[in-house]
């Protein structure tokens, strides 16, 4: 067999229907023979970093469903690869498995700056959980069979194969022979399975037992376990209030009595008081990103740390621990419930407490979704996702990209699907959504999807409506338009005098561009019209776009200054001395 | 390669699968972690397709050396991590030095020091070998004096436990 055939004969037997990519020279007879075969669907991008998101989407998406898949993106070499290494690099920092096949100049030329010629092992590496450059035919199915297998033990990761081009034509000799179901990788360090040794779980559920002002946060890890049931019975069980991280939301739904919504640099009150003046954080799948506990030194100054992570490396890495129990988090969740010691505390002051803190902003917030227009006379982004998230019941999948758009959807969606809420939170790649629904809605075909981007990021992918137009991919794009860098600007009105440097943009007629790919477009720019364009939106059958004008002067509070401490928190600017 | 910085000086022995690119990407993480290394050296051990590395560094945090060690241990093909107890454990290098001594120098410092005679040219020019503990290797270059050194090649530390 050709190398070429064994790379498409390996994704086959690992399972994948999705390969997202772009060809070109060195890739040529891998996709050569994707077409001989056709055994999995090939959606080609209009850029290499939407494969990479593409296939994020199809990963991070397809965790809950009873069809679990890994991503795939393909690329050629030199360009072609190095598009992909920002959505590598994000996948790398959200903990994403998806595998990237790159084809290499033939190697007998590599290192002489052939044409389209680059280093993607050299630069990858850095990114990625591992690399590959199998330098003989024989040596490609193993490599992505292991490939596979170190995305997505432990803690998930990107895993980029290059391939020469020679070695995808190479023939393998008459006794080749791999047998993709024995095959056993020799990484002893990607074996690792931790078990919580039932010692470190007596000690956590006495800590927890002890407590008077416990707190979790929920993390990724909870996502990625698929653990959301188990955290609902801990929380329960035990009357823990959950606060959750970016990726931990959508774990449990956001309007459960215990949950307080989310935690960190722009999240509720009530979430950062209660980390503030916690005795106990119980972290469950995080690690404790510098947009979570602000300035390390302040972090829960007074609070015992109890830290559920599956990546070792990561326990006591910025917050020093009192028990640490690496493993998967719904497996050490399993086994806190089954501890017989672990019991319930009414902790009556601290619910009363966190009511407090709850309903510090509470009316000063609905006034401004209820009025809708901020003060240029534009509509609020809190507004219209608060109108999509009664709209949609919050059972809807929701892709946002980053920004100020972003952190208003993580606190005004009311989640309720498990694993319904995707993003770039590591990385905080503008960019994001647009390519990663794309994934998403191909694995989750029958729930709707809505791709919220800013002006913005909305233009840095905006060449994936191609693909969607090519492939009628159903999403529904939700465009925030206020002409600005909204996020950026709100640091520059917040810390450097309103010099609004770099961030105001001039747009183009986002209608036409609509039109030009054949997606059905509305405008709205008032608040009377927001419900009516939803739901045009909703039943539509097929790809919308519905672009909203809005307030350049909206700014997403509370808000921890960057390198401050939770204590410093903005909660109002009517407040701000 | 005196020891005369402030933190003290640490070694973690490292065993890894001879893969290509090991060696790249602990010396990639040294810089993107920004580790304070002094000495890495790697070489083949006795059984086949397994190498051994010795870096030492400079920390005096133990919390800071167990992220280290996690660090390393999270890359793929390493097998194990582990910091070398110094008092339990042999650090050794060896050093290659040419030197201008005269003779009745060259055998004074013989009588003291184990050293061998690798090279022998005209003008009183000597290249030495010698291998032994970083402090030893250290007292004899003092005792020669700078002015007599030409050139230095030291290896790095290599290092096993009791």
């Amino acid at each position: 067999m050709k190398g070429a055939e064994l790379v498409i004969k390996s994704l086959k037997d690992k399972g994948v229907q999705y390969v997202f990519g772009y060809t070109g020279g060195a890739i040529m007879p891998v996709f050569d023979e994707m077409e001989k075969q056709k055994v999995f669907s090939f959606i080609m991008s209009r850029h290499e970093q939407g494969a990479a998101f593409m296939a994020q989407g199809v990963s991070r998406a397809s965790l809950t469903t009873s069809n679990p898949q890994i991503g795939v993106c393909m690329a050629t070499s030199g360009p072609g690869a190095m598009n992909l290494v920002t959505g590598i690099a994000d996948a790398g920092m959200d903990s994403v498995p998806i595998i990237a096949i790159t084809g290499q100049v033939p190697s007998g030329v590599i290192a002489t700056d052939a044409f389209q010629e680059s280093d993607v092992v050299g630069v990858m590496m850095p990114l990625t959980k591992q690399t590959y450059m199998p330098l003989r035919v024989d040596q490609i199915e193993e490599s992505i069979h292991e490939a596979f297998h170190v995305a997505t033990v432990g803690r998930g990761g990107p895993v980029v194969i290059d391939i020469p081009k020679d070695i995808q034509n190479q023939e393998t000799a008459a006794d080749y022979r791999f047998d993709p179901i024995a095959f056993e990788s020799d990484l002893v360090g990607m074996l690792y399975s931790p078990h919580p040794e039932r010692e470190t779980i007596r000690k956590a559920v006495s800590l927890i037992n002890r407590s008077e002002r416990p707190l979790i946060l929920c993390g990724h890890g909870i996502i990625s376990a698929n653990a959301g049931d188990s955290l609902k019975q801990l929380a329960e069980k035990a009357n823990l209030p959950v606060a959750f991280t970016l990726h931990g939301l959508s774990s449990l739904p956001v309007d459960h009595p215990l949950s307080l919504g989310m935690v960190g640099m722009h999240g509720t009150v009530e979430s950062n008081w209660a980390l503030l003046n916690a005795d106990l954080v119980i972290a469950l799948g995080m690690r404790f990103d510098d947009r979570v506990t602000g300035k390390l030194d302040d972090f829960a100054v007074n609070a015992a740390v109890i830290h559920v992570e599956i990546d070792p490396s990561e326990i006591d890495k910025n917050v020093k621990t009192n028990v640490s129990i690496n493993a998967d988090a719904g497996g050490a969740i399993q086994q806190l419930l089954r501890d017989p010691e672990l019991i319930s505390k009414p902790r009556r002051l601290w619910f009363e407490q966190i009511e407090t803190y709850r309903s510090e902003i509470v009316d000063e917030i609905q006034e401004e979704i209820d009025t809708g227009v901020g003060k240029e006379g534009q509509l609020l982004m809190k507004t219209i996702v608060s109108k999509l998230s009664k709209a949609t019941g919050g059972r809807d999948i929701v892709v946002a990209d980053v920004g100020q758009h972003q952190m208003i959807v993580a606190r005004f969606y009311n989640f309720q699907t498990p694993n319904s809420w995707f993003t770039s939170g590591g990385a905080g790649t503008m960019g994001c959504a647009l390519p990663m629904a794309v994934g998403v809605k191909m694995v989750r075909p029958n729930e709707r999807v809505w791709s919220i981007s800013g002006d913005g990021g909305f233009q840095m992918n905006i060449q994936e409506l191609g693909t969607i137009m090519e492939h009628d991919v159903d999403i529904k794009i939700l465009l925030f338009n206020n002409g600005y860098l909204g996020m950026v600007r709100q640091w520059q009105t917040l810390f450097f005098d309103g010099r609004y440097a770099g961030t105001p943009m001039k747009n183009p007629d986002f209608g036409k561009i609509a039109a030009a790919y054949g997606i059905p477009y509305q405008r709205v720019a008032e608040v009377s019209e927001i419900d009516a364009a939803l739901a045009a939106a909703a039943e539509h059958k097929g790809a919308t776009m519905v672009e909203f004008l809005c307030d350049p002067s909206e700014i997403v509070l509370p808000m921890v200054p960057a390198g401050g401490g939770i204590a410093d928190m903005i909660t109002s600017l009517k407040k701000k001395k | 390669m005196t020891s005369t910085h402030p933190m003290k000086r640490r070694a973690i022995l490292i065993f890894v699968l001879n893969r290509p690119g090991v060696l790249n990407k602990i010396s990639m993480l040294i810089r993107r972690k920004m580790y304070n290394v002094e000495t890495v050296t790697a070489c083949r051990t006795h059984r086949p397709g397994i190498s051994r590395m010795t870096l030492t560094l400079y920390e005096d945090s133990d919390d800071k050396m167990i992220q280290v060690i996690k660090q390393i241990e999270k890359i793929a093909e390493v097998l194990s991590a582990k910091e070398l107890d110094v008092d339990n454990s042999f650090w050794r290098e060896v050093a290659v030095i040419k030197l201008e001594a005269s003779d009745s120098l060259m055998e004074r410092l013989g009588s003291k020091y184990n050293f061998e005679i690798l090279d022998r040219q005209e003008n009183e020019v000597f290249i030495i070998q010698m291998a032994g503990t970083y402090g030893l290797i250290d007292e004899f270059m003092q005792q020669l004096g700078e002015g007599k050194i030409i050139e230095t090649a030291r290896s790095g530390f290599t290092a096993m436990e009791k």
